[in-house]
């Protein structure tokens, strides 16, 4: 029952989602906020999708940056508890001896703080070609449409330079970019939510994928990296209306300051 | 003491660094929560400002109040499981606050700092300022921020929690904190200073946030330091103020009683601090350890500012008189005063 998502241009074949109950609604306050040590609107067990997954082994690795292996059952696993608050990074990975497949993907798992900065998971090299968000969305925040996020490539834990990327977007955009010398590209997150209603909260989420490939040693590596993004609070947030709201309390504050003055100890 | 390097000065040099190294400093400290120095500051460094080095505790005590105790009491869960969270965070905070107490307000608040600042800008302009605010407003004020604290950070985040109130109002003060708009336009990010749609609570709020942070600006030109007046943060410290190192003594005189310069130069208009004869610590609820009663005391060895049981900082005629003139000095000159110079028109003398 996963989602549908097109399969990326530059084709992983494997896929790794969020099915569709957790993906496409989540309760709570809006994403926007950050919600610092305690947080728990979904601390129940995350599931997560592999499609199209046959013999990959599954990783997850924690915040300590130790690992675990994971089993998925029909293309579903339950993210194992690991008791430690954080990122955690689960990756797919298959190998067909000349053609390398990875697939990450980052979740949040509540528990106990793991006191490990997120910028260590991001930085350990885990597999050979790899997409790391630069940085990961901060705790508790997420991804935005009409955001713009970067993200890193690394090949045997080096910058991965002028490799071709392509992001596709689970209502429809594709976008494609190369990586610059530090192995950086960056996408603005589409806006393409359909059947937005100006002025009302909309609390959808949808997927992305950002792919990639390239060769080296005459190895094919082709890498994904999978994460959600949720509309745009600025569809219900107005800063215009916010600035003119602004100004009038500092007209008001002036008024005050004049009248009250009148007579007042001045200096 | 040269006219330049008295206290005041040295203060507002440690404000600035203080406000460029929690505003910006995550750009040093890390991105991540996990990077920032106590999660759980005794000053409004605001989590929104995502190039911060700190957040203040006011944050994760209000998401605690709402997903964990207000959950816990809704579910019938463990309340000690409930209330750990903010346990562990009032313990980080007043791991902190021991050591600076209610300086944190004085010295390192970036809110408490730019209101300085905005006062600064208003006297330099030659606007009229506010010497003191009248006895019966301040009065009336200054159980506002208790009710902020009570209600705001505390009460409705706990009955979202229990599921008595819409989920909007599990972080009501983050909602209206003008630190929130501040350190984010400071960082060039316009995404806090909005009207949100979503529904009444998110209209109302959003409306008095924006409404809020304009007004503070503007009478901060001339009213000292009007957001800290109704500040949570202030009654936060105000009911740990007896453990922290650093305190304000007084041996009061009898000349104490014709006098009063020093409730004149407090910024939050403490009156106590002139009338109280009993008391020796006069570190009183909206004090922010600023020492300008010290720096205006005439008389030898009547205020103190002290840490644990050595004095740092102690009053004396002669730095009152230094502190007097350079106060004179830096008062006449402003905008307006120099205009009128410069059109030949006499020099109207401020007091
Ligand atoms: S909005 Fe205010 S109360 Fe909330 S985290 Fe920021 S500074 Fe603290
Ligand atoms: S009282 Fe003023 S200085 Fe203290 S925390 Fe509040 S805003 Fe900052």
């Amino acid at each position: 029952m996963n989602r549908h998502m097109p399969i990326p241009i530059l084709a992983v074949s494997m896929l790794l989602t969020l099915p569709v109950a957790l993906g496409a609604v989540e309760t709570g306050t809006q994403a926007s906020e950050p919600q610092p040590q305690a947080h728990n609107n979904h601390r129940g067990p995350k599931q997560l999708v592999l499609e199209n997954g046959l013999g990959a082994k599954v990783t997850l690795w924690k915040p300590d940056l130790t690992t675990q292996p994971v089993t998925p059952e029909h293309g579903m696993f339950t993210m194992p508890k690991t008791g430690m608050d954080n990122y955690h990074a689960v990756i797919a990975e298959r190998d067909w001896g000349n053609l390398k497949e990875t697939v990450i993907r980052y979740e949040y798992q509540f528990g106990k703080p793991s006191k490990r900065s997120p910028s260590e998971l991001a930085g350990t090299v885990k597999t050979d070609f790899e997409i790391i968000p630069d940085p990961i969305p901060r705790e508790h925040y997420r991804y935005h449409s009409n955001e713009t996020w970067g993200f890193l490539l690394r090949l045997h834990g080096e910058p991965a330079q002028n490799i071709p990327v392509s992001f596709e977007s689970e209502n429809g955009s594709q976008m494609k970019s190369v990586t610059d010398e530090r192995g950086y590209v960056s996408f603005r997150l589409p806006d393409d939510f359909p059947d937005i209603v100006p002025g009302e909260r909309d609390r959808r989420s949808a997927g992305f994928t950002i792919t990639a490939e390239t060769e080296n040693a005459g190895i094919t590596y082709q890498t994904m990296l999978t994460a959600d993004y949720r509309v745009a609070p600025e569809h219900w947030q107005s800063t215009q209306l916010g600035l003119l709201v602004a100004g009038i309390g500092l007209i008001t504050g002036g008024l005050i300051g004049r009248v009250k003055l009148q007579g007042g100890k001045k200096k | 003491m040269s006219s330049i390097a008295n206290l005041s000065v040295i203060r507002k040099l440690v404000q600035i660094a203080t406000f460029v190294f929690f505003v910006y400093g995550g750009l040093i400290t890390g991105y991540y929560l996990e990077d920032k120095i106590s999660n759980a500051l005794p000053a409004l460094s605001c989590a929104y400002d995502k190039n911060g080095a700190d957040l203040c505790t006011l944050i994760p005590i209000q998401h605690q109040m709402d997903h964990r105790l207000g959950e816990a009491i809704a579910k019938g869960g463990n309340l000690m499981m409930g209330i750990m969270p903010t346990l562990i965070t009032l313990g980080t905070f007043l791991l902190f606050f021991v050591f600076l107490n209610k300086a944190f307000c004085g010295w390192v608040c970036p809110l408490g700092t730019f209101q300085e600042f905005l006062h600064m800008i208003g006297q330099k302009i030659g606007l009229n300022r506010r010497e003191s605010l009248d006895n019966g407003l301040v009065n009336r004020i200054r159980p506002v921020k208790w009710f902020i604290l009570l209600v705001l950070v505390f009460g409705f985040p706990l009955l979202t929690g229990m599921g008595m109130v819409n989920h909007d109002l599990g972080d009501p003060f983050c909602r209206i904190c003008p630190s929130r708009i501040l350190t984010t336009l400071a960082t060039g990010d316009s995404s806090q200073v909005f009207v949100d749609t979503a529904n009444s609570t998110t209209i109302f709020f959003s409306l008095l946030a924006d409404f809020l942070f304009g007004l503070m600006v503007a009478l901060a030109l001339t009213v000292r330091q009007p957001f800290c007046r109704i500040c949570p943060m202030l009654a936060m410290h105000a009911i740990f103020r007896k453990i922290g190192l650093l305190k304000l003594v007084k041996s009061g005189t009898p000349r104490c009683d014709r006098c009063g310069l020093c409730a004149k130069a407090c910024p939050m208009d403490i009156r106590e601090i002139h009338t109280d004869m009993e008391r020796r610590d006069v570190t009183f609820e909206d004090c922010t350890l600023c020492g300008r009663c010290v720096e205006f005391c005439p008389d030898k060895d009547v205020l103190k500012l002290k840490y644990t049981f050595f004095p740092v900082f102690t009053s004396s005629p002669e730095y009152f008189k230094s502190r007097k003139k350079a106060q004179t000095k830096w008062e006449k000159a402003n905008l307006i005063d120099w205009l009128k110079k410069g059109r030949g028109k006499p020099q109207v003398e401020n007091p």
